[in-house]
Parts: C-alpha cells; sequence; structure tokens
C-alpha cells in the first residue's frame, strides 16, 4: 500500500478556483524533548489550505492542534520542539526557511490571532504602540502613516472611538476588545493566511459570535485564507470550508463540512458531533482521556477509547486515510478493505455505500 | 493528601482529621513535650545564673567548670532546642516527606557542597570553643606564618618553625599562622564560628517569631489592624538598620547582643509581608473553611495550616537574611565598632590590614571563609527556593 | 485617584516615615545621658567645683531643662529647617560637613548606581535569554561571587594587588584630582569596580528570574508572530515589564548596600565622604555629626524608596493607584 494512499491532491471537480495551494503541511511531525522522554504533539500530520478558504482543525483539548499551527511560522519554542516535514507556502518550504525569510512573512503574510487575549498583549504597552510595532517591524513607514493606518484598522474590527483609545493599554479594555485588537495586529500585514487558534474559546458566548461573524466579514474583505484551530464544532459549523479533526496527533478524518456534519465516517468524529447539543450525548462526554504524548498506544490512536474497536485496531500504527467520498477520508481501520464500514456508522453513510468506499480506497491505492 | 499513593511528599498543609473531627483534647505532640522538657532546665539554669551566680563568676563554677554563659549563650542554646524539636525532628519523623526534599535537593550539587559547609562552620561553632582553647596573645609569637608557608624571617620575632635561607616556616601549632600579637589565625576562626553560628541562628529565631506573628495576625485581624501593621512594616523596611545600630552603638554602646537585637528587629519586615500575604490565601483555601466549620479557632488554623504552610518560604526567606547580618557584623567588627573582646572574622581582617603586604593570610584566611559561609548561604536558600517551592521546579538546575 | 495624587500621598508618606525615624532618633538621643554633660560634670569636679551645679548649668545651657515636648519641637523644627548644629570636631557646621562628603561619595555613588542599573538587568535579561547555556552559568556565577564577598574584604585584596603590588592605581586618595580627570577616574575604578560587584549580583539574579517567566510569555508568542526579531522582543517585551518587579527591589537593594558600602569602602580606600565622617565623628564622639549622618542617610533612604514607588507606578500600567 502506497503512501499516497492518504494524498490530499484536490480532486479536479472540487478544486476549481486555484491550482496550487496556498499552503501545504506534509508529514508535519513536531516532538518535544522532555525529562521523561520525548513528547510527541503531532505526528505526521497533512493539512492543506488553498487561498480564500476555511479549514478548521478540530478536536479535543491536547490533541496537538496548537502545536500543528505553531509549527507553521516555527513559532514553537526550539530547543525543546522540534520541527519535522514540510510546510509550504506558495511553494516556498518554510521550514528550511532562514531566520529573516520566516520572520518577513511573520505576521506578514502569514498572521496569527492566539487563543488567550488576556495575555497575548504586553501589559507594558499601549496597544497603539504594539500595533505601530507590527506594522513597522515589516514596513519603513513613518510614524505618523503608521498609526493613521493602526486606528483605521482598530476601527474595521470594531474598537469604538480608536482613536482615542489608540494610547489605552491593554488592562482598559474588556476580553473581546483585546481579541479584535489581536485580529486588527493580524490585518496589518495582509495577510494571505490568517491562522487563528482557537480565538474565541476564552470570551463570553455573545462575544464568541461577534467574533466569528467579524472573522467572515474581514475573510472576504482582505482576502484571506483561515485555517482556524477549534474544539468547538458549533463554531466550525458556521464558519468552515473544509474541517480536519485531529486526535493525538493524527488526522482521524477529513472532509467538507457537509461531509463532516452528515456523514461522519471516524468513531472519533461521530463521539465529538454526538458531545454536541442536541445530539443526545452532551453530558457524559467521550468515556476515557487522551494517550498519553509520550507513549502513544500502538494502532489507531482512538482505539483504546473507540467503543468498536477490535484486534486489528491496536497494532500497526494508525490506519492510512480511506478516501470514501471524493474529498472525505477516514483513518479507521473499517474503511480498510475487508472491513465492514456500517460497524462503525450504524445507520450508515448516506451517499456512499461501504463497498464504494472500499472500492475508492482500492482505486486511489493504485 | 496523605493517602496519596503517589511520591509526591506529605506537603505540610495535610488536613488535620482528627481535629475535624472534633476531638478537642490538647495533647501536646512528642516535639512540644521534649521542647519543654529541655527548656525548663534552661530556664531554671538561666535563674540561676542570673540570681546566684555573681557577674565575675563562672556559670558553672559550682561544679567546677570554667564555662560562663552569658544572655546570648542562654538564647543561643534555647534556639537550639527549637531547631532540634521543631525541624530536625519533624523531618525524622516524616521519612518520606525528608527522602522527597532530599532527593530534590540533592540534584543541586552546589546546593549540598554549600550545605556541607554550614555543617562544618556549625559543628566547628558549637565544638571548636570545648575542644581548643581561646587565641591567647603572645607577642614572641606573631606573624607565624601558616603551615607549608614561609615569610622572611626579618618580619618574625622569633620563628616557631624551622628557618630555611633566612625564611621562617610555619608550624601546625599554628596551621593557619598567627597575627601580629601572636594570636592563632585557625583558633579565632574556629571561635569566629561560634559568633557566626550565633548570630544565624538567634537572629533568624526573633526574625521568624516577630515576622510570623505580625503577618498572621495582621491577615486574621484585617481592617484598620492590617492597615496599621502593613504601614509599620513599611516604615520596618525602609529603615537603615546599620544607621540605627550605629546611632545606638554611639549613644549606649553596643556588644553582640545589642547586635543581634537590633539586626533582628528590623529584619522581619519581608517575612511579615510574606506571610500576612501568604495566610490571606490559605484563608481562602478550602481545608481553610473545612476546619472553621468544624470549630476550629484562629489559633489551631494558624498554628496547624498557616505556619506549616508558609514555614518553607520562610525557612529560604531566613537562609537568605542570614548572610546579610554575618556581613553586617564582619562590617562592624572590621571597623572595630563592635565589641573589640570577640574574635570574630571581621575583627581578624581588620586586625591582618596593615600587615597584608608580608602577612596576607591574616586577612585572606578569615576572608575566604566568611565569603565562603555568604556564599553557601546564598546557594542553600536558591536551592531551598527550588526544592521547596513546586512552582519553581523548573529552574532546579540552576 | 491619579497619578498626581497617588504621587502626592506617596511624598506625605514619606514625610511620616522621616517623621518616624527621626523621632525615633530623638527617643534615643533624650533616654541617653548626654556625653558632653557627662564631660562638664567631670570637669567641675577635676576643677574642683560641683558636679551637681556644672550639670544643672550645662544642661540648661544645652536647653535640656525644658519640658520633653518641647525639646521635641525644637528638635523637629531643627531637623527640617536644616539646623543640625556645629561639628566640633571638624570646626564647621554639619551641614557644611556632610556637603563637603556628599560630594566625594557622590563621585563614586553616581558611577556605581548609573553602572548597576544599566548592567544588572541586561545580563539578567541576556542569561535568561541564554538559560543554561555556559554564560547563563558564567553569569550566575559572577552574580553569586559578588554578592557572596564581602566589599571591604574584597577591596583590600584588590588595593593590595593593583595599588601595592601592580602599582597601577594609587594607594593613597588624593582628594585634589579634578572631578573629571583621568586621575580621578583611576582612582575611583577599584572602589567602583568593587561597589558594582557587590551590588548587581542580586540585580542581575532577579532580573533574571523575573525574565525568564516573560520570555515564554503569551505576549513574546504575539510578538514573534508579528515578525519581531528576538533582539527586540528581548530589548522591548521582555526588558519592560522585567523592569517591574526589579524596580521594588533595586532601589531597596541599592539602598541596603548604600551606607555599609560607602562606610567600608571609603574606609578602605581613605575616601573623605559621608561614610567616612560618619565613622570619624563616630570615633570622635562628635554627637551633633553622628547625628547629621544619621538624617542624611535617613533623607536617602526615604526619598529613594519614594522615588522607587513612583518609578514603579510609572513602569506598570496594570498598577491602580487604589491599591496602595
Amino acid at each position: 500500500m502506497s503512501e499516497h494512499d492518504r494524498d490530499p491532491t484536490p480532486d479536479a471537480e472540487t478544486e476549481t478556483r486555484n491550482d496550487e495551494p496556498l499552503l501545504e503541511i506534509e508529514g508535519l511531525r513536531t516532538t518535544f524533548g522532555t525529562d521523561s522522554g520525548t513528547l510527541v504533539a503531532v505526528d505526521g500530520i497533512d493539512v492543506t489550505v488553498r487561498a480564500g478558504e476555511t479549514v478548521c482543525l478540530v478536536g479535543e483539548s491536547g490533541s496537538g492542534k496548537t502545536v500543528a499551527v505553531e509549527s507553521i511560522t516555527r513559532l514553537v519554542q526550539s530547543p525543546p520542539g522540534r520541527i519535522e516535514g514540510t510546510v509550504r507556502f506558495k511553494g516556498q518550504d518554510l521550514l528550511s526557511a532562514d531566520e529573516a525569510t520566516i520572520r518577513s512573512i511573520r505576521g506578514h503574510e502569514i498572521a496569527h490571532v492566539f487563543q488567550n487575549p488576556q495575555n497575548a498583549l504586553n501589559h507594558c504597552y499601549t496597544v497603539g504602540w504594539q500595533l505601530v510595532e507590527a506594522i513597522r517591524v515589516h514596513e519603513d513607514v513613518p510614524e505618523a502613516a503608521a498609526r493613521a493606518r493602526a486606528i483605521d484598522l482598530l476601527d474595521r474590527v470594531g474598537i469604538a472611538n480608536a482613536s482615542s483609545r489608540f494610547d489605552d493599554y491593554p488592562h482598559e479594555f474588556s476580553g473581546g476588545q483585546k481579541q479584535r485588537i489581536m485580529i486588527a495586529m493580524a490585518l496589518v500585514g495582509d495577510p494571505d493566511l490568517l491562522v487563528a487558534d482557537e480565538p474565541t474559546t476564552a470570551l463570553d458566548v455573545t462575544v464568541q459570535a461577534q467574533i466569528l461573524d467579524l472573522f467572515e466579514e474581514l475573510k472576504t474583505e482582505f482576502d484571506m485564507a483561515v485555517l482556524f484551530v477549534t474544539h468547538d464544532l458549533g463554531v466550525v459549523a458556521e464558519i468552515a470550508d473544509r474541517i480536519v479533526v485531529l486526535y493525538a496527533g493524527k488526522v482521524m478524518e477529513r472532509g467538507t463540512v457537509l461531509d463532516i456534519f452528515e456523514r461522519p465516517g471516524h468513531p472519533y468524529t461521530r463521539a465529538l458531533l454526538e458531545c454536541l447539543p442536541g445530539r443526545g450525548n452532551e453530558i457524559s462526554g467521550i468515556g476515557g482521556s487522551l494517550p498519553e504524548p509520550t507513549a502513544p498506544p500502538d494502532g489507531c490512536r482512538f482505539a483504546p477509547r473507540c467503543p468498536h474497536a477490535i484486534d486489528a485496531c491496536h497494532r500497526d500504527g494508525q490506519p492510512l486515510e480511506t478516501e470514501i467520498e471524493p474529498g472525505h477520508s477516514v483513518s479507521c481501520v473499517f474503511y480498510r478493505e475487508g472491513r465492514d464500514s456500517s460497524v462503525v456508522s450504524p445507520e450508515g453513510p448516506t451517499g456512499v455505500s461501504s463497498d464504494d468506499a472500499d472500492e475508492e480506497a482500492r482505486s486511489t491505492d493504485d | 493528601m496523605a493517602t496519596e499513593k503517589t511520591d509526591k511528599p506529605d506537603r505540610f498543609d495535610e488536613v488535620d482529621w482528627t481535629e475535624l473531627a472534633g476531638t478537642r483534647r490538647r495533647d501536646l505532640s512528642v516535639n512540644s513535650l521534649g521542647m519543654i522538657a529541655t527548656t525548663l532546665p534552661l530556664v531554671a539554669l538561666f535563674a540561676y545564673d542570673w540570681r546566684f551566680v555573681g557577674e565575675r563568676e563562672a556559670t558553672f563554677g559550682a561544679v567546677g567548670l570554667e564555662a560562663d554563659w552569658s544572655g546570648i549563650d542562654f538564647m543561643f542554646v534555647f534556639t537550639l532546642l527549637l531547631f532540634c524539636f521543631y525541624l530536625v525532628l519533624p523531618l525524622y519523623q516524616h521519612p518520606r516527606m525528608t527522602r522527597y526534599y532530599w532527593r530534590e535537593f540533592k540534584r543541586n550539587r552546589p546546593a549540598v557542597v554549600s550545605l556541607g559547609w554550614l555543617l562544618v562552620v556549625f559543628v566547628g561553632g558549637l565544638l571548636g570553643p570545648l575542644v581548643l582553647n581561646a587565641p591567647q596573645q603572645d607577642v614572641l609569637a606573631g606573624h607565624q606564618p601558616p603551615v607549608f608557608l614561609s615569610i622572611d624571617a626579618a618580619n618574625v620575632a622569633q620563628c616557631l618553625g624551622e628557618v630555611r635561607g633566612g625564611r621562617c616556616y610555619g608550624t601546625w601549632q599554628y596551621p593557619l599562622g598567627t597575627t601580629r600579637g601572636g594570636k592563632g589565625v585557625f583558633r579565632t576562626i574556629v571561635y569566629g564560628m561560634t559568633i557566626s553560628t550565633q548570630i544565624a541562628f538567634i537572629t533568624t529565631t526573633i526574625v521568624a517569631a516577630i515576622g510570623v506573628s505580625v503577618g498572621t495576625a495582621s491577615a486574621y485581624a484585617g481592617g484598620w489592624v492590617d492597615e496599621l501593621l502593613m504601614r509599620f512594616v513599611d516604615i520596618v523596611l525602609s529603615f537603615p538598620t546599620l544607621l540605627m545600630f550605629l546611632l545606638i552603638l554611639y549613644i549606649y554602646g553596643a556588644g553582640l547582643g545589642m547586635f543581634i537585637f537590633v539586626f533582628s528587629l528590623f529584619a522581619w519586615g519581608g517575612t511579615a509581608r510574606y506571610v500576612r500575604s501568604k495566610s490571606l490565601s490559605v484563608a481562602e483555601a478550602a481545608y481553610i473553611d473545612a476546619s472553621r466549620l468544624s470549630g476550629a479557632g484562629t489559633y489551631r488554623v494558624v498554628r496547624r495550616h498557616v505556619v506549616p504552610n508558609t514555614a518553607s518560604s520562610i525557612i529560604t526567606q531566613l537562609t537568605l537574611l542570614v548572610p546579610g547580618f554575618l556581613l553586617a557584623e564582619a562590617q562592624l567588627a572590621f571597623l572595630e565598632l563592635g565589641d573589640s573582646e570577640l574574635p570574630s572574622w571581621g575583627q581578624l581582617i581588620s586586625a591582618g590590614r596593615s600587615d597584608l603586604a608580608f602577612a596576607p593570610w591574616i586577612v585572606l584566611a578569615p576572608g575566604i571563609v566568611l565569603f565562603l559561609t555568604i556564599l553557601a548561604f546564598n546557594f542553600l536558600g536558591d536551592a531551598l527556593l527550588d526544592a521547596l517551592d513546586p512552582q519553581t521546579e523548573a529552574e532546579t538546575e540552576r | 485617584m491619579g497619578l498626581p495624587r497617588y504621587v502626592a500621598a506617596r511624598i506625605v508618606w514619606a514625610a511620616v516615615v522621616s517623621l518616624v525615624i527621626v523621632t525615633i532618633t530623638f527617643v534615643l538621643m533624650a533616654a541617653a545621658p548626654n556625653p558632653a554633660i557627662q564631660e562638664a560634670a567631670t570637669q567641675a569636679a577635676l576643677e574642683g567645683g560641683d558636679p551637681q551645679e556644672a550639670v544643672e548649668r550645662e544642661r540648661e545651657l544645652r536647653g535640656l531643662d525644658e519640658p520633653l515636648h518641647v525639646r521635641y519641637l525644637d528638635f523637629l523644627t531643627g531637623v527640617y529647617t536644616l539646623e543640625w548644629g556645629w561639628s566640633e570636631h571638624r570646626s564647621q557646621p554639619v551641614t557644611e560637613a556632610l556637603s563637603e562628603g556628599l560630594y566625594y561619595t557622590a563621585q563614586y555613588s553616581v558611577p556605581w548606581t548609573i553602572l548597576t542599573m544599566l548592567i544588572g538587568p541586561l545580563v539578567g535579561v541576556y542569561s535568561a535569554a541564554n538559560m543554561y547555556s555556559w554564560k547563563d552559568h558564567l553569569a550566575t556565577g559572577f552574580a553569586f561571587f559578588g554578592y557572596a564577598i564581602p566589599n571591604f574584604f574584597f577591596g583590600i585584596i584588590l588595593l593590595l594587588l593593583f595599588g601595592v603590588w601592580l602599582d597601577w592605581i594609587p594607594v593613597v586618595y588624593n582628594t585634589d584630582v579634578a572631578v573629571f580627570s583621568l586621575e580621578n577616574v583611576r582612582q575611583l575604578a577599584i572602589p567602583v569596580f568593587v561597589l558594582v560587584t557587590g551590588s548587581i549580583g542580586a540585580i542581575m539574579r532577579v532580573s533574571r528570574n523575573e525574565s525568564a517567566e516573560f520570555r515564554n510569555a503569551d505576549f513574546m508568542k504575539t510578538a514573534k508572530a508579528k515578525g519581531v526579531s528576538p533582539l527586540r522582543a528581548y530589548a522591548y517585551h521582555v526588558m519592560r515589564p522585567t523592569l517591574v518587579p526589579l524596580s521594588t527591589t533595586l532601589v531597596g537593594q541599592l539602598l541596603a548596600i548604600f551606607l555599609g558600602s560607602s562606610l567600608l569602602v571609603e574606609v578602605v580606600f581613605g575616601i573623605p565622604g559621608l561614610g567616612r565622617l560618619t565613622f570619624d565623628a563616630l570615633v570622635a564622639q562628635d554627637t551633633n555629626l553622628v547625628l547629621g549622618s544619621t538624617l542624611i542617610f535617613t533623607f536617602i533612604a526615604v526619598i529613594g524608596n519614594l522615588l522607587e514607588d513612583i518609578v514603579f507606578t510609572v513602569l506598570d500600567p496594570r498598577i491602580s493607584y487604589d491599591d496602595r
């Protein structure tokens, strides 16, 4: 079986907008050397983001989402972190690029918004100072021009009285406002890719919705692709074009929003979906907990918690991804050749029968 | 917490369930019993010394010993007892915790060496005066070099060792040589260890006592008492202690006792502030509520929870305070503003200063001992900071 | 409460602190027998007069027969109007003697303070940036050496080494050289070095440990994600927040060393500054001068603490003025 079983190369009919993906992550593996052995946070994942689309990385806390996206522009502290694989951005490999190049890309072409806006801004400087710094790190513009642009951006992300609040300190803003400021800071370089790492998690529910709306607006206005990390499937449903489900550093399933929500293939995805309000399982959650990242189990990472696990699930590494329909692939032994996928999806995936899925798998194997 | 099977230490903050169960018996622990049993004779002895023994007579004259104890000696023995019963004995009583701390602690090699050195100073200071006679003036034996070293025979009145090629060699009689007055440097250093040990023990006891009392009182009283006490701490903290000591010294004259008194009286500010903030956070903790609900009084809460919880940090703080006291004493002795009778390290440095060019050991030996002792306290404090504070666990290596 | 009111409140507080210390000084002085009176009594006895009468006369002369509160008020007025009396030992007004001393003390204290405040945080942050590397260990070793070696001992050794054996620096301090001259730099280099070595260690340790906390802070990740270079990130984003906790210890550390060090270093190096003045006054039993130097060191300490408080609030925008 070839490695390219999980080839994320887009099919011709699903990908018409752009030939070359904006961001191609292949075999990304990020490890941390710790006292108690090597901690594998991300274990060989592939993700592709095309210009203008929103891709969501979904998974529980601790599944390696954050490390994965922070590996893109090498934000991960290294050492102890160690990043392997390839990350191609507009055809350029970021993991082998020199420091100066990567710095010119950070905040300029690839911008980040982080999870916790409370501490993401330096408490000793005014927000204006920090915005202007972000602008002038990349462009040699006069102070006044940078200031004007920063105020414009603050205004755009919805900070009232932007010009008068320019010289306020972070602690004078609310959590939601800080996140807006962080978004404004991400926009200063007119980035092609915005990496948003759980940007709404630390916020109130009402504020969350506003921030998500803001993302939607800005995405079209600035013509950006967004790589959105979240553990909240409710958020995903609102904004995602495509979804990649991560568990314990491995990709479990990937597909479009419809694929994942309507026809989830992987038991883990199903479990996640069941935790959504109104799906019956929101209280009990998923039994068990994430495996130790220093000693991941052999076989499927989810097998120890999976209600359907059979012997085959516990050996031979994470199953290769099987494309069960165009652009929708699952990493589960039940979708492999000779297995009955109806075991894990009792109501049967609509559209594609398990046999078809095997057919599909076989055809892509060749 | 105590039932945890992990290798984690039994932190001091265990809830005492027998207490919570409402047993109101006030059983005295072995520690307190031992403390009382040993303190009473000490107090009796002190009373005897104060009441019946004349000013010029030795405390133990009645039993034929020459040892004469001053107030400082009594205080010192008292602090040693405290130290034994409330620090050393608990470590023995909780072997698992002790092992844990020791494991954490010994990862820091400099700190282990430091502890070893401080033990040498401690034992030397404790037993040295019992074994060695006090250094005596002997003008004829002035400027003898340390063993293995030599000095131009012209600088020595009478060479006690060999004279070879016009140079006088040192003897084992004075392993570290002698001063101008012929006092053995080694003996003076050993006697200086006693003084340093006394300073270290007595000051820390006083600082801890005042600091913990003021800190907890402030935290538990709250309101204007808290405000007032903390303002007072502000003053204490910004107080120029050395200056005040100089003033007192000038007006009244001052010996070691006054030194210890003044310096410990103005050093507890940091401890009080720390204990207060810690008490406030401990008071918020759930297990205090549990204790409170079961009717434990404030004293019990402080005694059982606040003090144990803050003990590790207080010990660390005190460890870092001691070198300051030792340095201050040495400085004053060097300036000859201290008690000139005391054979302290600073005095030795001062005594050797004029002869530095040809007899450097008189300055170097006590200087290096002082340096090593201060260094050891700092390393030790640093290591304790790491070993006792789980928050800084990541920094064990430094 | 805004910044101006906060500063005003701190100034008032500083005044209260100085008042408390001055009062303690007064109580100490008042409770003790005055050596001048003793002297008068002895004098009278030697000359065959009545010691008791002489004591009365002397007390009257010095205003000691007044009630305590009057003397206290007089004392306070004297202290705060800078009428600090006459130094018998120096045969000049105490304030004049002190300002002369201050002139020499400032010559090494100013470079010492500036160097400590510049080098300490810089090396500390550098140490944190290279944590656990050999550079960090070297800096840490130096820090420990610095605050463990007694200033006066270190001074004596260096004086012997550079002054006596190598003859690079003058052994005897020369008051005749101009302040800004190479000569002065040469004779003050070792005292300043000794003081900087002694005071820098604690500051290095504090800034290293504080900045260790900030170098992994979220805002450092933000800065990195913005494309800020590591140097700039450390210079701005780590250094600045480090200065906040540092400012609360810096002045205290320096002041704690200041009196002891100026006393010791001036005696060792023979600099006729404030410390030396204090020492001579103590030895010469010059009460007014002892009192004067006590007061000036007290005021320096109070003003230092006041500055520290104000700098702290300026550095940390988060501080609420009502908190303290």
